[in-house]
């Protein structure tokens, strides 16, 4: 059964459900003797050899916060702090631990997910609604349940650009190093939050994403984030993911996204 | 880029290209490196036509305008109604001013933008650089929804007949339009499209509209799109969400007869761009470069808007018609009558 998503700010509305092709069989799944999907089962792999990503996937929440409403979807504890399940505090520059605290005292105001901005490319490895991954020669897409939104990363050999735009995802380029695939993005813009705790990413940001589907129903993302204007030094975190089958994307587009001007005081 | 000024609160900031003077694989090449955008369509390894890759439609208009190929006693008259008023409200309340999807506008004009295309066994989607919005059009034989939950992109499945991917979709709200200039649709909005790559560097589309609750007839919108080699989609975030700033209405149409309307009607040219005018049902349509008839509206005796961009209409001493000039922000264009 189609477990309901909701969003963590409750006051973007989510678009009402409903039965369209939520309850449809995933071709080509691996099964066991009694027919029951094989997670356990070798990766699939593309036509030239390597891993295949290719798949529904939500972020896995063990040890995570459950959500405030029963029967939601449970919540992976970074996309509220991303250091939730990390030993050390995040390596803050002095200012930006000021900018942390200045936006939380705000009650969250800037937060994006509440002006219905995208949330960035590491924030949605947490997001609570499933993403579809679609991996083609030179190419992997990532699209988004959240606002029908998409991510490219370039698998073709391309350089990152030189002088990007800003932009709130970067410009991705991905290669192999043996079965993981290893991303780099640049090109973000300033005022970027990684969680909802207003962890700041900057436009000094290189951040590297390490891919790996170490078997059919599990795909492991480890992150590094080097930005030396927010932080002393690199620091990584893993955001994991577990496949989600005989389902697929649904339409969900924020809107209500005025109602943040209610919140008021600090 | 859209050459129309359309009032829009919400533009994207327009970035020069992030990935300069990348080549797109796979694209064929002449032998001086130049994308040969008249080679024989590639073939996906099922040995279907493969439609993957940036395009681009060449029909400015149809962003616009969809409906010129009705006649107004086509158009129901709630549907002539309703444009009527949203055109009189400068539109204000339109989709693309809210920040939100632009449903059945994305297959049809791509917001004027970009779309990239990535086709694979049993889904296509399309990936459109307007709000970085996607569209999935499954081809593993599915069936559209019985009764499907109305959104704003709709559901598509496609399938092929020979070489030419005919894609139904169905299930849209009612929220959104099929053209900035404000013509509504109904849920019972049905798009059929078929898409023919007749070479590597075009895809002949055609587009049908079949909505019997607004319009008394389908029709079919040709839209060629074309191979965008060498170049990729940007990043396109509609953020400017603090409301509409468009007040006031737009005021009655100056009326002007038909006979002095008749007297504009004719062919235009400057440098390399052509201007075809012709009076329809006591509207003076315009097409600028083949891409498609507007509806110009009258301001003054020889001043008309195109939606924003200005056409004055010249006349020389004897009150003959003379030539045309459009007017950009970038300065104006005088283009001479031919015929």
């Amino acid at each position: 059964m189609r477990i309901i998503h909701w969003s963590t700010i409750g006051l973007a509305l989510l678009s009402p459900l409903s039965a369209q092709w939520v309850n449809y069989p995933t071709s080509g799944v691996p099964r066991t003797a009694d027919g029951k999907p094989n997670l356990g089962a070798p990766a699939p792999r593309a036509a030239d050899g390597k891993p295949d990503f290719s798949g529904l996937w939500e972020p896995s929440t063990a040890g995570g916060n459950s959500a405030p409403v029963a029967g939601a979807a449970e919540l992976a504890p970074e996309f509220t702090n991303i250091a939730a399940r990390l030993k050390e505090p995040l390596p803050y520059r002095p200012a930006t631990l000021e900018l942390v605290k200045a936006r939380q005292a705000d009650n969250g105001k800037g937060n994006p997910d509440g002006l219905c901005l995208p949330l960035g490319m590491i924030r949605m490895h947490s997001h609570p609604f499933p993403r579809k991954i679609l991996q083609v020669p030179g190419l992997i897409a990532i699209l988004y349940e959240k606002n029908v939104d998409y991510r490219q990363i370039f698998t073709d050999g391309r350089p990152l650009p030189a002088d990007p735009n800003p932009s709130f995802n970067g410009y991705s380029s991905g290669k192999w190093e043996g079965d993981t695939l290893v991303v780099e993005t640049i090109g973000f813009r300033d005022d970027l939050w990684i969680d909802g705790s207003g962890n700041p990413l900057t436009e000094s940001a290189r951040v590297t994403e390490r891919f790996r589907r170490p078997n059919f129903g599990n795909l492991e993302i480890e992150v590094t984030v080097d930005d030396p204007k927010a932080y002393t030094k690199a620091w990584t975190v893993k955001l994991n993911h577990h496949i989600k089958l005989d389902t697929d994307l649904m339409e969900y587009f924020c809107e209500n996204e005025r109602d943040i001007a209610h919140l008021v005081g600090k | 880029m859209t050459r129309y000024i359309l009032g829009m609160a919400a533009l994207a900031a327009m970035a020069s290209a992030q990935w300069p003077n990348q080549p797109t694989p796979g694209v064929p090449r002449t032998a001086d490196g130049k994308p040969n955008l008249s080679a024989p369509a590639p073939r996906a390894p099922d040995g279907k036509p493969d439609l993957s890759g940036v395009w681009r439609p060449k029909q400015a208009s149809y962003l616009f305008y969809v409906t010129s190929d009705l006649k107004p006693e086509e158009i129901l008259p709630w549907a002539a109604a309703l444009y009527q008023q949203r055109a009189d409200d400068f539109r204000k309340d339109s989709d693309g001013i809210a920040c939100l999807p632009p449903g059945p506008k994305a297959g049809i004009s791509g917001g004027g933008l970009p779309a990239k295309i990535v086709q694979t066994p049993g889904l296509v989607v399309i990936l459109y650089e307007y709000q970085t919005i996607y569209r999935q059009i499954f081809t593993d034989g599915r069936k559209l929804p019985d009764d499907p939950n109305p959104t704003w992109m709709g559901y598509s499945v496609g399938h092929w007949e020979g070489d030419t991917l005919v894609v139904t979709t169905a299930g849209y709200n009612d929220r959104t339009t099929i053209d900035l200039a404000g013509h509504p649709h109904t849920e019972s909005l049905r798009v059929t499209e078929r898409f023919r790559r007749r070479d590597a560097g075009h895809i002949d589309l055609q587009v049908t509209l079949e909505d019997p609750k607004a319009y008394a007839r389908a029709w079919t919108l040709p839209i060629e799109l074309d191979l965008v080699a060498d170049g990729d989609l940007i990043e396109y975030v509609c953020e400017d969400r603090s409301g509409p700033h468009l007040v006031g209405k737009r005021g009655d149409e100056f009326k002007i007869a038909p006979e002095v309307l008749a007297k504009y009607a004719g062919v235009y040219g400057a440098a390399g761009r052509s201007f075809v005018v012709t009076l329809e049902e006591s509207r003076l349509m315009i097409n600028q470069d083949g891409d498609g008839k507007i509806p110009l509206f009258a301001i003054s005796e020889t001043s008309f808007t195109q939606e924003g961009t200005g056409i004055e209409f010249v006349k020389d001493a004897q009150g003959a018609v003379t030539g045309l000039i459009q007017r950009l922000v970038e300065g104006d264009r005088l283009a001479v009558r031919r015929k």
